[in-house]
């Protein structure tokens, strides 16, 4: 997944952060998040061993992907903050 | 017609009685600062709400005793039952705390507010009050005029310090003067005559001066200035307990039915209270004399000694009632029944609710997620589905397309009636409390939900007016045409079923991220659909005004998923601030949705299958 618009969002969460407009985000609040989606994920596979239907599946996998690719952002996010 | 002449005949006692006596205006304008003190301490007490009041009201929710605890304690630092009273109804309406809950903290609160007596008798007679009264109010006035919130919060509750001390100051010089001019104690009654109009005369003043905090400070200037027998006290002060019930019922009068049936808990605990002390109150004051002269207090301090009947009589009315407490609640919920559901009418927003910022809060966020069942009960009729099946369905494509039937209702009326109606209500909420000094947090929230009820609203009409041609083409097979509107139907429903998993997962585990794939899905569909449809005419399976509705209601349709797709992100976007922060920056912006769009393949659950036969129809 790009990260272009995710560097551009953590640059401005920066700036509110800086004149104190934000709330800092501490590596805690990541973990946190990456468990909800490895949760989630783990849920939907759960769901995609019992489903038989080709377009189902098929849906499920590509919910699998998109939070793949929002675990792999969170964890640059990790390493941004941390 | 009592509440026109109540006015004019006060106005006329107060100018008769400095006109008989300069005394009086003394101990008039002490009882008016006092007043006025207690004032500027509610409202010093509000610009700390907003935190840590009203988490300590929703932890006093646990128990019986963590509600009473909480009751007695919140009123001994505020020193004002009313203003608990009244963020106890605040809470109580917005669907915050429990009822039993809700009568807990109302009990306490009357144990809570006797502390005044203590501290009146056991401090402000005995030291020369007005000392302290003058450098507090000095200090207050630069806390005041400070910009910070809680500085400002705690100016006013000093200023209402120095203003209660100086009142109590200008009470107790009023009475010791007034003695020499007027012996009142020739006005005593003994017997019970004298309980009957002395309790009367106490309830009296509480009404007019709306606080038991004043009358009670009045009675025990009064006492220890010899004014008013002792015995006269106690059924003043017994008085006092019965007329505070009038600033709950006035507070009630605004709130739901929640806060009626608390204003009555709260009528019928102070009036039993006082009619056992009125029965009992010859064995209520020899228990009074026994805890006196076990704690230390001289048998002539009568001030003190009310003081003890104040609490004592308060702490026996809790202990008689706790053990009927649920029996009373029941009673209270047959007596004042809920009234029937009527979903055209906002359930939360009250004025009840506009006092404080955490009640506005989750009022409006409540009412919204009302008015969004609600749209999805439009919504789902309106592609003529049912919300039983579909919620529960394994196979969503199947369901839609197993539903043919077209559900026969009037969605414009029911759009005027369940959506409008709500929506118009969010909105002038939303623009009331606006005008309140409400701070700027949970305000944003308000203003965020009030744009999350337009998403909503806009998905309805946008379903609205693709109903007819929907239902048209879906009630019978019609080949292509059909599996296209089901197809719509299908993402429809499929979003709302996402929306409902997001709704029904604890709030620890989920996340508005989970609906970033739907929003993908949307905008690959929607890139898709002109492709599919040149296509389709292309090939003669569609007919230029069949894909000419089909266009324009996918527009619809696509627009209806976009709205209630952000309008669940925005609602269900972490509460906890650095966690938004978290998924605002994890989550696809437009550009990420188009790119990703382009990039991915067309799901096959989209693609028609081939047509039986070609069709004729056109809408």
């Amino acid at each position: 997944m790009k990260l272009k618009n995710s560097i551009e969002k953590l640059d401005a969460y920066f700036e509110r952060l800086e004149s104190g407009k934000a709330q800092k985000i501490d590596p805690d609040h990541v973990s946190k998040m990456i468990r909800k989606l490895t949760k989630k994920r783990e849920g939907l596979m759960a769901e995609l061993f019992e489903t038989i239907k080709p377009s189902k599946k098929e849906r499920l996998v590509q919910k699998c992907a998109t939070l793949d690719a929002q675990i792999e952002r969170a964890r640059w996010l990790l390493d941004q903050i941390g | 017609m009592m509440k026109k002449l109540l006015l004019p005949v006060i106005l006329g006692l107060l100018v008769f009685g400095f006109w008989i006596s300069p005394d009086f205006q003394e101990i008039a304008a002490g009882v008016a600062i006092f007043l006025f003190g207690m004032l500027m301490l509610e409202d010093g007490f509000k610009l700390f709400s907003g935190g840590c009041l009203e988490r300590a009201l929703e932890m006093a929710t646990g128990s019986i005793t963590r509600a009473l605890g909480f009751g007695a304690i919140a009123t001994t630092i505020m020193q004002s039952s009313s203003l608990v009273s009244v963020i106890t109804i605040s809470f109580l309406s917005a669907g915050l705390i429990p009822l039993l809950a809700g009568v807990g903290i109302i009990f306490g609160a009357n144990i809570g507010t006797t502390t005044g007596a203590w501290l009146v008798a056991g401090f402000g007679l005995k030291v020369k009050i007005s000392a302290y009264a003058l450098p507090i109010l000095a200090i207050s006035i630069v806390l005041v005029f400070q910009r910070s919130k809680y500085l400002r919060g705690a100016g006013y509750v000093l200023a209402g310090l120095g203003f209660l001390f100086l009142g109590i100051h200008h009470m107790k010089e009023g009475f010791e003067a007034f003695k020499d001019q007027f012996d009142l104690t020739r006005l005593a009654m003994t017997g019970v005559l004298g309980l009957v109009v002395y309790t009367l005369t106490g309830a009296a003043a509480t009404v007019v001066m709306q606080s038991s905090h004043a009358t009670m400070v009045l009675i025990i200037t009064a006492l220890a200035a010899g004014q008013i027998s002792y015995e006269n006290a106690l059924a003043l002060a017994i008085g006092a307990n019965i007329g505070t019930t009038v600033t709950a019922i006035i507070g009630a009068l605004t709130a739901n039915f929640q806060g009626k049936r608390l204003a009555l808990a709260h009528l019928m605990f102070n009036v039993l209270t006082a009619g056992v002390a009125l029965v009992f109150i010859g064995q209520i004051r020899l228990a009074v004399d026994a805890i006196s002269g076990f704690v230390g207090i001289s048998a002539t301090d009568y001030a003190l000694k009310l003081a003890v009947f104040h609490t004592a009589f308060n702490v026996l009315g809790v202990v008689l009632i706790l053990p009927f407490i649920h029996r009373l609640v029941t009673f209270l919920e047959q007596v004042i029944v809920q009234p029937a559901e009527d979903l055209s009418r906002p359930k939360y927003l009250s004025e009840a609710v506009d006092e404080f910022p955490q009640t506005i809060q989750i009022a409006m966020r409540r009412e919204v997620h009302h008015l969004y069942e609600n749209a999805v009960e439009l919504i789902v009729h309106g592609l003529n589905l049912h919300r039983s099946e579909l919620f529960e369905t394994k196979d969503i494509a199947a369901t839609v397309r197993a539903s043919r039937a077209p559900v026969d209702f009037d969605i414009d009326a029911l759009y005027e009636h369940r959506v409008k109606t709500l929506y118009s209500a969010i909105i002038e909420f939303a623009t009331r409390v606006g005008s309140k000094d409400i701070p700027a947090k949970p305000m944003d929230d308000v203003y965020l939900m009030r744009d999350v009820a337009g998403q909503i609203v806009h998905a309805v009409k946008s379903i609205k007016h693709m109903r007819r041609n929907a239902t048209h083409f879906t009630q019978k097979p019609q080949g292509v045409i059909t599996d296209l509107y089901n197809g719509l139907r299908t993402e429809i429903a499929r979003i709302l079923v996402e929306i409902r998993k997001l709704d029904e997962a604890d709030p620890e585990d989920r996340s508005s991220l989970w609906l970033d794939q739907e929003r993908i899905q949307v905008e690959t569909d929607a890139r898709n659909t002109n492709k599919t449809v040149d296509h389709l005419i292309r090939d003669h399976h569609l007919s230029a005004s069949m894909a000419t509705s089909f266009l324009n209601d996918s527009s619809y349709a696509y627009s209806a998923m976009r709205d209630l797709l952000d309008a669940a992100r925005a609602y269900y976007i972490d509460t906890e601030d650095a966690m938004a922060e978290v998924e605002r920056i994890l989550t696809l912006d437009e550009d990420d949705l188009q790119d990703l769009a382009k990039d991915t393949p067309k799901s096959s659950t989209k693609a028609p299958r081939a047509p039986a036969r070609k069709t004729r129809t056109t809408q």
